[in-house]
């Protein structure tokens, strides 16, 4: 593929040579601007000395240099309408829909899920109550690695970090009395091989409920490289057989649930375990490009296809950078589907994303001031035009969230919406010299990383040849190194250091016996159950794997007859065998 | 106390099922810069630490744990080592993300250093070469 095949670089670069003929400036304006930017320039430097140009040094920055004023010269040839055009038409830099947040609002969307699927319930509940407006469910480790509450490995864990869904009657009590054909559902799923497992169970208890496929609203995440990359865990499936599930997934929910983001190529986990924002965007973009080639290969129209397509960032401290890299990716994007995919429909070539705000920037020290950094990160993303979002809890340097920490982060959310008019203006950052240079900047540099991997042979060989691995390590063993010099800074914890010594805020505490409750309700099923039913269907899952068929209605039906997500798991095992990824340090 | 190796041995280890390496990774990177051997186990659970270390000969076990079983694998991490014959003949150290109190309470389970996110390079060699010599 790689060397035979054109670059999605270069099949821009040959589309978009010619298509600047409104240049904002005019020529003459902006070779005075240059000489008397350059004229500014030397006497400041001459009077004062110091450097024009320094590197931020943000956590998870991309440390693009900048210089100390912006202005028309950083993109001498903006050309407004086809860099940035109107909102909601070509290119979308400034948003994908024209009235952005004065028609629809970023949805309020904050991950919950501890203890067991009843616990989660109460929470989900409460947050509705409070002015949520979409859900989204995160699982204990043990749900999320695949494996039961039963099993010996999954012992002190069931129920932490997450909800514990061991079969799809868990799935049932997680909604009860939950409008999930009203309310939009992000199941955290990660892993194309978890999706393949909860995803099934969802649809089972939608069943149950009554409910049709069709009414379904929400997102799953599905992507291989929270599976393979981003992932610490005892067993892995090989990279190819994770793709292919992870396009399964995509076939399937297109298929069969229309309302449903197949994947939500997170860009989140893979930023927060260590690489830069533009990084971030490379694999995700790349990871995009190499799922809808497989899905042109399997016959489907990439404008059908690319219209359930999301993504999924994280935002972190650098502001500036955070606000252009998500114009930046959007106007990514909509060239590569109008010009590498040749996508006619507008609705599959926007970049829709849901965004959360950095773990990794929050402090231990000094607990409440996570609240200030969440809400500076919330606002980047805003300004970005982002269509859905989570505000971290200022907590959560210590556990997960309590309710009370939970109910700030919603609050910062309606604050932002209701209290500062930010939301009534389209892009309002557009046009400003210094972001138009940044978000060209970063545009740039996302498609040179898309086109390394490209070279590699494709996402796919860059997980298996360690390419990502190796990134990733290199990026956060440095970055370690600058936060102990105090390079990059936190407040109260390497500079101005605040010496405290206890806890100064409530801790969330687990409830009790979650692991028990999972392990009789297992005990129980497994009585109640019709275990023929069980091994076919098992039988049958494993003969799919095996085989070219779309694995997903197989998965479905052991979700329909009780079958457990470990025991799903132990079939993709199986039938795939086994795969070591590379750890580099 | 330290043992018959030509460097500090130590066995890194995820407990059990967390998934969050990039500590860890970063640990294990700094030692061996500073160093020491280091063996990178990834995930595991306690008998499998313990039977490495013992195979290894290791002189300390850091195990890492962000996702909330520190105290409940821990406690077994050091129960099995104390059965074993171990836990008196190696240094156990713990990272992750822990509350103050849990923070106390690995230490009285026997946790010789326990360390928390923002823990700086020169605090965790400077623990292992004091606590080896």
């Amino acid at each position: 593929m790689a060397g035979t095949k054109k670059t999605t670089k270069e099949i821009l670069q040959e589309n978009l040579k010619n298509e600047k003929p409104h240049s904002l400036y005019n020529a003459e304006s902006v070779k005075k601007i240059k000489n008397d930017y350059d004229l500014f320039k030397k006497n400041y430097l001459e009077k004062k000395g110091g450097e024009w140009q320094t590197v931020p040094h943000t956590i998870l920055g991309s440390e693009i240099p900048r210089d100390m004023l912006y202005a028309p010269v950083h993109a001498p040839e903006l050309d407004y309408d086809f860099d940035l055009g109107y909102p909601g038409s070509e290119p979308c830099t400034r948003g994908i829909h024209p009235n952005m947040y004065r028609g629809k609002k970023f949805t309020i969307r904050q991950i919950n899920g501890y203890g067991g699927p009843e616990d989660t319930n109460q929470r989900l509940k409460y947050m509705l109550e409070h002015g949520a407006t979409g859900l989204s469910v995160i699982h204990d480790l043990p749900t999320t690695q695949m494996y039961d509450s039963d099993d010996p490995i999954s012992k002190g864990q069931v129920g932490m970090s997450g909800v514990a869904i061991d079969y799809a009657d868990d799935m049932e009590i997680l909604f009860d009395n939950i409008p999930i054909d009203k309310v939009t559902v992000s199941l955290v799923t990660h892993y194309p091989s978890n999706t393949a497992i909860l995803f099934p169970m969802y649809l089972a208890a939608a069943e149950r409920k009554g409910l049709s496929f069709d009414v379904l609203k929400g997102s799953v995440q599905n992507d291989i490289t929270l599976e393979e990359v981003v992932r610490s865990g005892p067993e892995y499936i090989p990279p190819r057989d994770c793709f292919r599930i992870q396009v399964d997934n995509i076939e399937f929910i297109k298929n069969n649930v229309p309302g449903f983001n197949f994947n939500t190529l997170n860009g989140y986990n893979l930023h927060e375990f260590g690489t830069s924002g533009v990084t971030e965007m490379a694999v995700a973009v790349a990871n995009a490009i190499e799922s809808l080639d497989e899905m042109v290969a399997r016959g489907y129209d990439v404008d059908w296809v690319a219209q359930r397509l999301a993504f999924f960032w994280s935002i972190s401290s650098d502001f500036f950078e955070e606000v252009s890299r998500i114009r930046a990716v959007r106007r990514l994007w909509y060239r590569i589907m109008k010009y590498r995919f040749g996508a006619k429909n507008p609705r599959a070539m926007w970049m829709r994303c849901h965004v959360q705000t950095s773990g990794i920037s929050l402090v231990r020290e000094e607990p409440l001031n996570n609240i200030v950094r969440a809400a500076i990160q919330s606002l980047s993303a805003v300004f970005g035009g982002v269509q859905s979002l989570h505000v971290d809890s200022y907590d959560e340097a210590y556990s997960v969230p309590t309710e009370q920490a939970a109910l700030i982060s919603l609050r910062t959310q309606q604050i932002i919406q209701e209290e500062t008019a930010i939301t009534d203006v389209v892009d309002p950052l557009g046009g400003s010299f210094y972001v138009e240079a940044l978000t060209n900047e970063i545009e740039k540099r996302i498609l040179d990383e898309v086109e390394e991997i490209e070279k590699i042979g494709g996402y796919v060989a860059a997980i298996e040849k360690g390419w990502i691995h190796n990134k990733v390590a290199a990026y956060f063993c440095k970055e370690k190194e600058l936060i102990d010099k105090g390079v990059i800074k936190f407040v109260g914890s390497n500079v101005y250091k605040s010496g405290m010594a206890a806890n100064p805020i409530e801790v969330f505490s687990y409830p009790e016996g979650v692991e028990q409750r999972q392990k009789a309700k297992i005990a129980a099923l497994k009585l109640r159950r019709d275990n023929e039913k069980v091994a076919s269907a098992l039988a049958a899952l494993e003969n799919a794997c095996r085989g070219k068929d779309n694995i997903v209605p197989f998965s479905l039906d052991c979700a329909r007859v009780g079958c457990t997500g470990g025991e799903i798991f132990k079939v993709f095992k199986k039938a795939f065998g086994l795969w070591k990824p590379p750890v580099f340090w | 106390m330290k043992k018959n190796n030509a460097k500090i041995k130590v066995l890194l280890s995820k407990l059990g099922l967390d998934v969050h390496n990039r500590g860890l990774i970063t640990v294990a990177k700094m030692l061996r810069d500073s160093g020491m051997e280091v063996i990178y186990l990834g995930n595991a659970l306690p008998d499998e630490i313990i039977n490495i270390a013992i195979q290894e000969d290791a002189d300390v076990i850091g195990v890492s744990s962000l996702g909330g079983a520190h105290l409940t694998l821990g406690k077994d991490l050091i129960d099995l080592a104390t059965e074993k014959g171990l836990k008196d003949s190696t240094i156990f150290i713990i990272g992750g993300i822990f509350s103050i109190e849990d923070h106390q309470k690995l230490k009285e389970a026997g946790f010789d250093e326990v360390f928390t996110a923002g823990a700086t390079q020169e605090e965790i060699v400077g623990a292992i070469n004091g606590l080896v010599a």
